[in-house]
């Protein structure tokens, strides 16, 4: 019970070098393993984007630890993560294919690449009907199916079952863009936002389920996803597809551009993405949390102001608790001037070495940061590399 | 002194770094592995149905597909994918009386031309010789249910069922 601690002022102070360095040293093992891959390549620009990337990625770990500051170094990854995902993304679709528009033969083939975000839309029509109501390949089918659905949804249950919601913060290829848009004003011009709003995404997934049963298909892909904007969409073959594509830019621009100015939240993610509700269910099964040691809290509410997600409430600050929809990306621990917002281990007493649950958390996800968000880091900063040199 | 629940809590969160650090070495593999165990498959409104049958021609085949029907509100049509393959062995110009069900008698006449670029956009006309199967005239891609598209070195066509 040594970092057991009573009273104000209880921040984790600054590690010393060596210290921090020792603690890293399993990540930088761990990521040089990850960029293996890339830097055993004969391609030039993949071997310096994967050397670059595992340094980038143990750099960002050590300063987690040197600082004990969780979200600053965290945002950083989760920014380059969101920017460079659509250049490899898009260079490799118009290698590929020559158009970010999904051509219909391309469909019948099944070379439609697989996000994560349609999975909770695929459950009812598979379970009912052992459907997949996706026009992409099971296993590998060549061209932009990737290693296939069945890759993709293996990797979303690993990472999920041990990070959780945590997935929207160390592993989500769509967030970062709108974090950075947040991160770029000093303070938000728009600050009374009607919490009713977070109830919209668990009205989107309900809403998309059933869409996606009754019409047999990828309902949100099809209508809302406002990521189509930045890596393909349907191909506008008719008035139909000129509406959908510009309901994408539209929701792209005001969702992930405009209003996260505004606001300094990633309103995306509060406010339309139905994996993201689906995935708080998976805060439920995660042994780490977030909570607020009511002994320490004034309720300043930074924490509340802080949180990019709008999961802490005056109720829940009461309550000693994050909402289920809270991803663990640090920002109320980081923002507490009292120490009260800590990271937590299921079943451990609230603020009893809470540093030591922060490390346990952060080793298990940045392993997957670094493994997941790594790879694609390395995919978009090769295709840089490999344009410019 | 350490309570039963933060043992257990502890022991989990050590267990879920170890299982992060199997994640890319088994744990995705045997999650992937095990969805494919599952026995879905894709809808075939986009995969088109298994093959039926498969006629031969003269160095190319035709491959009948079982007819698809749409599922709950899903606004295509049913209809039957007929695959001519492989490409390169098709004359310039097709023009074929097709027997779908395999009854001995003809159901459509199909006929299209195959462009040697194979990004050159299609289109083909279908004759109806048995009500059960559409007529389409000069159609491109404009649906699921009724389309001519090249897919690597096969020239699909479906052609919409009638209702009844």
């Amino acid at each position: 019970m040594a970092e057991a601690v009573c009273g104000p002022a209880a921040k984790m102070p600054p590690r010393t070098w060596g210290k921090a360095v020792l603690l890293t040293l399993p990540i930088a093992l761990w990521s040089l393993f990850m960029s293996l891959r890339g830097l055993l390549q004969p391609n030039r620009s993949l071997q310096i984007a994967s050397a670059l990337t595992a340094a980038f990625m143990v750099a960002l770990f050590f300063l987690m630890m040197k600082t004990s500051s969780t979200y600053r170094w965290r945002r950083w990854f989760f920014v380059v993560l969101g920017v460079l995902f659509p250049v490899g993304f898009i260079h490799n679709v118009m290698v590929l294919r020559g158009t970010m528009g999904i051509p219909i033969e391309e469909m019948i083939a099944g070379r439609t690449p697989f996000c994560f975000l349609p999975i909770p839309l695929l459950i009812l029509p598979a379970a009912l009907t052992k459907t997949l109501v996706f026009p992409g390949s099971i296993l590998p089918g060549g061209g932009m199916s990737g290693a296939g659905m069945a890759a993709m949804v293996g990797l979303w249950l690993a990472i999920t079952l041990v990070v959780g919601k945590g997935w929207c913060s160390y592993a989500c290829f769509f967030g970062g863009i709108e974090e950075g848009m947040a991160a770029l004003p000093k303070k938000a011009q728009w600050k009374k936002i009607d919490p009713r709003l977070r109830l919209v995404p668990w009205a989107v997934l309900l809403v998309m389920v059933l869409l996606s049963l009754a019409l047999f298909e990828p309902a949100y892909c099809m209508w809302l996803c406002p990521f189509k904007a930045v890596s393909e969409y349907v191909a506008a073959r008719n008035t139909l597809g000129l509406i959908q594509n510009g309901i994408f830019v539209l929701l792209f621009a005001a969702l992930v551009i405009v209003l996260p100015l505004l606001t300094k939240k990633r309103t995306q993610c509060s406010f339309l993405c139905p994996f993201g509700a689906f995935q708080s269910i998976f805060n439920k099964t995660s042994v780490f949390d977030i909570k607020i040691d009511r002994t320490r809290c004034s309720p300043c509410v930074l924490c509340q102001k802080s949180c990019p997600t709008m999961s802490l409430t005056d109720d829940s600050i009461k309550k000693g608790e994050t909402l289920m929809s809270c991803m663990k990306c640090g920002a109320c621990v980081d923002a507490c001037p009292k120490g009260a917002a800590v990271w937590h281990i299921k079943g451990t007493e609230v603020a009893v070495k809470p540093e030591r649950a922060r490390l346990m958390f952060l080793y298990a996800a940045w392993a997957m940061a670094a493994m997941f968000g790594g790879s694609i880091i390395t995919e978009g900063l090769a295709t840089i590399l490999h344009l410019v040199l | 002194m350490t309570s039963p629940t933060a043992k257990l809590g502890y022991t989990a969160a050590g267990m879920t770094v170890v299982v992060a650090m199997l994640v890319p070495f088994l744990l995705m593999g045997i999650f992937a592995k095990g969805f494919t165990k599952l026995g879905l498959h894709v809808d075939e409104m986009y995969s088109g149905g298994p093959t039926a049958r498969i006629i031969q021609a003269q160095g190319y085949t035709i491959e009948v597909h079982r007819a698809v029907y749409p599922h709950m509100l899903q606004t295509e049509k049913p209809f039957v994918q007929l695959d001519w393959k492989p490409a390169a062995a098709l004359p310039a110009h097709v023009t074929e009386s097709v027997d779908i069900d395999g009854d001995g008698q003809p159901d459509i006449r199909v006929s299209f031309a195959v462009p040697k670029d194979p990004k050159t956009p299609m289109r083909v006309d279908v004759d109806s010789l048995n009500p059960r199967y559409q007529a389409m005239h000069n159609v491109g891609k404009p649906k699921f249910s009724e389309l001519i598209v090249r897919v690597d070195d096969t020239i699909l066509v479906r052609v919409p069922l009638t209702k009844q």
